[in-house]
Order: structure tokens, then sequence, then C-alpha cells
């Protein structure tokens, strides 16, 4: 299979050639998530007491990061199932990007889970002794079926790019990519019959998977819904994780799309027209997100029950800071940094985006946090460290590892396949011929 | 002056610094909480009970582990026994018939528990005197009214001396506390009569316990008599079975339904885009098969 030789001389070098600095970047994350496996084994030597979490606050950092990682997930694979479905034009350069958001984060999401369980020796019970009444079990089969769907829609996304870097005979690299694009390629050649194949199977996972991102992240958000928690007992949480969830990857598609542009010179296909339409996308969102945050604490703090009034009063006291900049900074910033033509720069975008992330962060942190820290029937023998949560360096080395996978797995693709697929661009090029 | 004031106030330090730690550890020594009660159930189970407890951040955490004496007498010096405090901070002596306890001047009993106390915690006593009151009850229906009799009185000199204006409340046990149905206050016969609710629903057979309480009296400490009758509404406590609920080990039909028709649409899809791959496949190797018999 044939592409563009522009295109392969302009994509290809980087799994060609590897610099210094991507071996000293890599080795730094690899550093930090060494350090995350060694307080991974203090945790499973010692046991929860390394963490911050006790009796009250059983959900910490692990839960946050899970629930923040399965995010950036399901939004990955909506926001590349949604281009893909509506032949966006620009979406091109981006998809690649969107697509491994998704199988990233899916990949490092659940391990969080494993994580905060007590008992790992009883995990296998999920599976063997499941009860499809409760919201784990739901979890489990979700997280599970959603896994092989983004796999299959990225393995999908690849195999034409796999055959044209099979067939490009000057691409210089190891003997066993090449075997593996061989492989990895399924004989394709682009015969009318293999293409129309490969749309069909393309375009029906693509909604396939934006379908089972909303449920599926509906389900983690139901896992709190159903529950009688103050601040969690909420019908629109389903929804409103689902907003939330497309805000933060958003946000990361603009991250990456800065670094890839950035580390791999790739200016000339990721332009600021990209960003902007990102951003554009991401101001959007934010407005919905904003809409059903305020919908959900405004009916929570109008009803005033009891414990949803005490929950609502520690946020704008005890959380102040980090309420007012998870629902007010980091959802207004970003829109007006993208709402005035002014200020619309690739580097102001990316800024608003990067805000945007961790304000989105904060706001899962502040969801769980504060909740359990508000139990309905008050503890004997009260001790402040028994009710409020103060996470600590194991939790924050675990956090830290799990983005540091994130980044390798990130650097390592790129080293496998373009960051940018040539197929797709290719079909552009064709498109541009044709107009 | 100016010349002498940071010898002065290193000095002012350091004597500070010398006092403020014992002045701590003194304060570290806990005061205790201590109480004596004594109890006597149907005119049979007697027993004192001594709580050892203390308070720190307005709670109260009980001392168990801690070795407490009781004794009898007026002067408070006839043992009766060492118990140690359980988890609750309690520890307990029961007063068996054959228990002989000498009496005061006033012809009534005199008991006192006491924690000697330890490094870390202080000594404590409490005293008690207590007279030996019987509680009788009785339940009778008046014209379709439910009435219990309530009567008590000492013994002095083998005659009966009625307990007046004492207050006694009637409870019924509910499932989780005892609810108050009535109080009254014995008059100087040391009698009282208290109307019965005709709502209170009991047993399939309608069986109810009335109880009869002084409770934290004076004179008496706790004393409860109970009695069992047909006065409450039969009521039968049978949960019906239910089947396929979240409760159950079956889960609710349309949640199957939902979930396969879920999974089955999802997987199905699945299966579409595997055997898509498949096709491929195949097509590519008749393709390549093609070839190498034209070259």
């Amino acid at each position: 299979m044939q592409a563009d030789r522009k295109l392969l001389n302009e994509l290809t070098p980087e799994l060609v050639h590897t610099s210094t600095k991507w071996y000293v970047t890599f080795f730094i994350f690899l550093a930090f998530f060494a350090v995350g496996i060694y307080a991974l084994i203090l945790q499973i030597d010692k046991g929860h007491i390394v963490t911050g979490m006790r009796d009250n606050v059983v959900w910490g950092f692990y839960i946050v990061n899970f629930i923040f990682f399965m995010g950036l997930s399901y939004s990955g694979a909506l926001i590349s199932g949604v281009l893909h479905l509506f032949h966006t034009g620009w979406r091109k350069p981006v998809i690649r990007m969107a697509e491994l958001i998704t199988v990233i984060s899916l990949v490092i999401g659940p391990f969080f889970i494993f994580f905060c369980i007590g008992r790992l020796d009883r995990l296998h019970f999920l599976f063997i002794h499941p009860r499809i009444q409760s919201p784990i079990t739901w979890d489990v089969i979700a997280i599970c079926t959603d896994l092989v769907g983004c796999f299959i829609y990225l393995y999908l996304s690849f195999i034409e790019d796999f055959a044209i870097l099979r067939d490009f005979s000057e691409l210089n690299v190891a003997p066993w990519k090449k075997k593996l694009y061989k492989i990895m390629s399924l004989g394709y050649s682009g015969t009318e019959k293999q293409r129309k194949l490969l749309l069909n199977a393309r375009t029906i996972m693509a909604a396939m998977i934006i379908a089972i991102a909303i449920i599926v992240y509906s389900v983690l958000a139901w896992i709190f819904g159903v529950t009688l928690q103050p601040g969690w007992h909420s019908t629109i949480f389903g929804p409103y994780f689902v907003i939330a969830a497309v805000f933060s990857g958003t946000g990361l598609l603009i991250i990456l799309m800065w670094i890839f542009r950035k580390v791999y010179h790739l200016e000339e296909y990721i332009t600021k027209r990209h960003f902007v339409n990102v951003g554009v996308l991401l101001t959007i969102i934010a407005a919905f997100y904003g809409y059903f945050t305020f919908s959900d604490y405004l009916t929570k703090w109008y009803g005033s029950i009891k414990m949803d009034s005490i929950l609502i009063d520690k946020l704008f006291n005890q959380y102040y800071s980090l309420f007012i900049f998870a629902n007010y900074i980091g959802i207004l910033l970003p829109g007006i940094i993208i709402a005035y033509p002014k200020f619309r720069t690739i580097r102001n975008i990316t800024v608003a985006a990067i805000i945007a992330l961790i304000a989105l962060w904060v706001n899962r942190y502040i969801i769980v946090i504060p909740t359990l820290e508000t139990p309905f029937l008050p503890i004997q023998d009260f001790r402040s460290d028994w009710i409020k949560y103060s996470p600590t360096w194991v939790e924050w080395a675990l956090t830290l590892a799990g983005v540091s996978i994130f980044a390798m797995l990130f650097m390592l693709v790129s080293k496998i396949v373009p960051i940018i697929s040539i197929s797709e661009m290719q079909e552009r090029d064709q498109n541009e011929v044709m107009k | 002056m100016k010349k002498y004031l940071p010898k002065i106030l290193f000095l002012i330090s350091l004597v500070t610094l010398a006092i403020v730690p014992s002045q701590s550890q003194e304060k570290s020594k806990i005061t205790p909480y201590f109480q004596l009660q004594y109890f006597k159930v149907n005119d049979q189970e007697a027993y004192l009970k001594s709580t050892l407890s203390y308070s720190m951040n307005r709670m109260e955490i009980p001392l168990p582990g801690m070795i407490i004496s009781f004794f009898a007498g007026e002067a408070g010096n006839e043992p009766l026994a060492s118990v140690i405090t359980d988890e609750k901070g309690v520890a307990k002596v029961a007063l068996g018939s054959d228990t002989k306890l000498p009496l005061n001047g006033d012809g009534a009993w005199s008991f006192r528990s006491e924690f000697k106390g330890n490094d870390t915690i202080d000594g404590a006593d409490s005293e008690l005197a207590i007279r030996n009151v019987t509680l009788e009850m009785t339940l009778s229906e008046v014209d379709s009214i439910k009435k219990i009799g309530l009567k008590a009185y000492t013994l002095q000199n083998g005659k009966e001396v009625p307990a007046s204006e004492e207050a006694v409340i009637v409870y019924v046990p509910r499932m989780f506390s005892l609810l108050p149905v009535g109080e009254a206050s014995l008059d100087e016969n040391g009698t009282a009569t208290v109307d019965f609710p005709s709502d209170i629903p009991g047993d399939e057979k309608g069986n109810i316990t009335v109880i009869a309480r002084f409770e934290e009296n004076p004179n008496f400490g706790n004393i409860e008599k109970s009695v069992t009758e047909k006065w409450g509404i039969p009521t039968s406590y049978s949960v019906p079975t239910t089947h396929r609920a979240l409760w159950t080990k079956t889960p609710p039909m349309w949640m199957i339904i939902t979930l396969s028709i879920l999974l089955a649409g999802v997987w199905g899809h699945y299966f579409f885009a595997i055997i898509s791959l498949i096709l491929i496949k195949i097509d590519a190797k008749r393709k390549k098969d093609k070839d190498e018999f034209l070259a």
C-alpha cells in the first residue's frame, strides 16, 4: 500500500530516530514511576495505614485518580468517535491522539482501584461471585467491555498505517518493527473490498464507543449516585460526569497537541486552526459543565437537607479555595481565554487547557473527599485524623506514577506508529486534490 | 539594665521551659468520672454497677481493665468483691439472695465502690445508701380499659411501709428501646394506677411485656418489675418472601433483560468488527495467492 512520500518523510522520522531529549524525558518519568512502585510495595507490606485513608474517608486520591483517568478515556472515545462519524474536516491530525488517550487512560485507570482495595486477594470474587444488582459489578462489566471495544477501535484505525509502514521500503526501522507492521496490517492492501470492510467496521465501532463511553461513565457516576451520601445522591450525576469527562479529555487533547507539535515539529499539520477548533469545543463543554455544576449545587443548597447543608457549608469554608478554583476559575477562565479572539493564541489555549484539566481533577477531589468527611452518624471516640483526610507521600507517589506511565506509554506508542495518522492525512490530501 | 536584659530574658525562658513541662505532666493525669448504681430486676437479680470513664473533647471515654473494689456496711469497709472494668468501663457485682448485707441506722444498705488510681489516672470512690423496696405490678381490665396497678413498700421490723410520693415509669419494650406508656406518682399508700393504651402491637398472640421502674431513685436505686400479658394487638411479623429484588440473590427481571440487551448489542457489534478483520485477512490472502499465481 503506497502513501504520499512527503507525508511519510515528515511523519515517520520519529519512528526511526530517538533523540537524547526523548531518552532523558523518558527516564525522568521512569524515575517517578519507580518511586511509585516503591510506594506500592510499601503499601502492600504495611497496609493502607501508610495512606491517608481511614475509617470514614475510605476513598482518597486513588478513587479520585480512577475517576479522572476513566473520564479521560471516555472523553477520548467520545471525541474520536464523534469526529470520525461526522467526518469533521480538521479531525485528521488530532484523532489519533484522542484514540490513544482513550486506550492508555483506560489501561491505567483501573490500577487505582487495585491500589484502593484492602484485600487484593479477594479481587477475583468480583468475577466468580458477581451480583448483577451491584453497581460495582456493573462497573467491572462496563470497564471490561469498554476496554475490548476501545482496543478494537484503536486497532481498526491503525491497520491502514501499519500497511503503509509495512510497504514503505525506505523506512529504516528495527526488524521487529517491520515484522510487527507486517503481522498487524493483516495483509491489508487497500482493495475496494478491504476498504469497505474496514470503513464499515470503523464506523460501527465509532458509534459503539460513543454509546459505551456514555453508558460506562454513567455507571461510574451511579456508583456514587445510588448511595444516599450527601453530595452524591443526585439524579444528574450520570450526565454531569459524562460532560465533566469530555471537558477534561478536551483539555488533555489540547495539551498533547501542543507537546507533540513542539517536540515532533508538526507545525504544518497541527495548526492554530486545530487549537481554536478544539478550544471552542472546550468552551462549549465548559458551559455545559458549569451549568450541571451550578444545577447540582443549587438544588442541594435550596433543598436544605441537613447533611447537604453541612456539606455545602464545608465546601464554602474548609474547601473554599479548591471549590472556587474547580468550579469558578476552572470553568470560567478557559471560556474567557478562548471566547475572546484577542486572547486566542496557541499558548493561551494550552494554558486554558492546563487550568481546565487541573480544575477537573480538583473537582473530582471535592466530590469524593468532603462527602466522606461528612458522615451521617458521628463516630465515637472522635479523632480528627479518622475523619479528616490528608494524602500521604505514598498516595502522591502513586498518583505521579500514574501520570508518568501515561506519558511513557504515549512516548512509546509514538515510536511505533506516527502520532498523526498517515492514512487519514492522505485521505485529506486526496480530497484536496479532488477539489 | 539594658546590658543585662538579654540575660534576664534568657533566664526567664529557661525557667519557663522548666516549669511548663512539669505543669503539663501534672495536667496529663486523668481525673475520672466514677459512678455507683444499684439495680434489682423482678425482686430477684440484684447487683451493683460501677462505671469508670473520663471526658475528652466533650466525649465520654470508658476506662477498661481497671480494678474496682466494692464494699458494704455503714463504714464502707466490708469487702464484697473486686472486679475489672470491661470495655465499657463497667464493673458489676451480683448480690445473691445469700449475700448478708448489714443495715445502717436508717434501715438501709450502705455500699461503697473504690478505684485506687494509678500513674495516669486519679483514684475515685462513690457511695450509696439503698432501702430494699418491693415493687408490685398487677394488670387488670375494667370496662374494657386496661389498668396497671402499682404498689411499692419497704419492710421495717417485719411491717410494710408504703413508698409514698415516688415516681414510677411504665414502659413497653420495642425493637430498639423502651417505649414509655405512662408515669405515676405513688400515693400515701404507696399505690398508683396507670391506664395502658389499647393500640400497642404485641407478638403474633398479642403478648406484650409491661415494665414498671424506679429510675435513679435516691432511696431505692433502679428497680424493675415486668409482667407479660395478652394486652397487645396480635401482629404478624413474618416478612413476605420477595423474589427478584435488589436485596435477594436473584436480581430483578428488568435488570437482567436490560443488561442482556445492552451486552448483546455491544458485543454483537464487536463480533461484527472482528469478523470484518478476519474477512480483510482472508481477502488479503486470496489477493496474495492470485498475485503469486499470475506472477
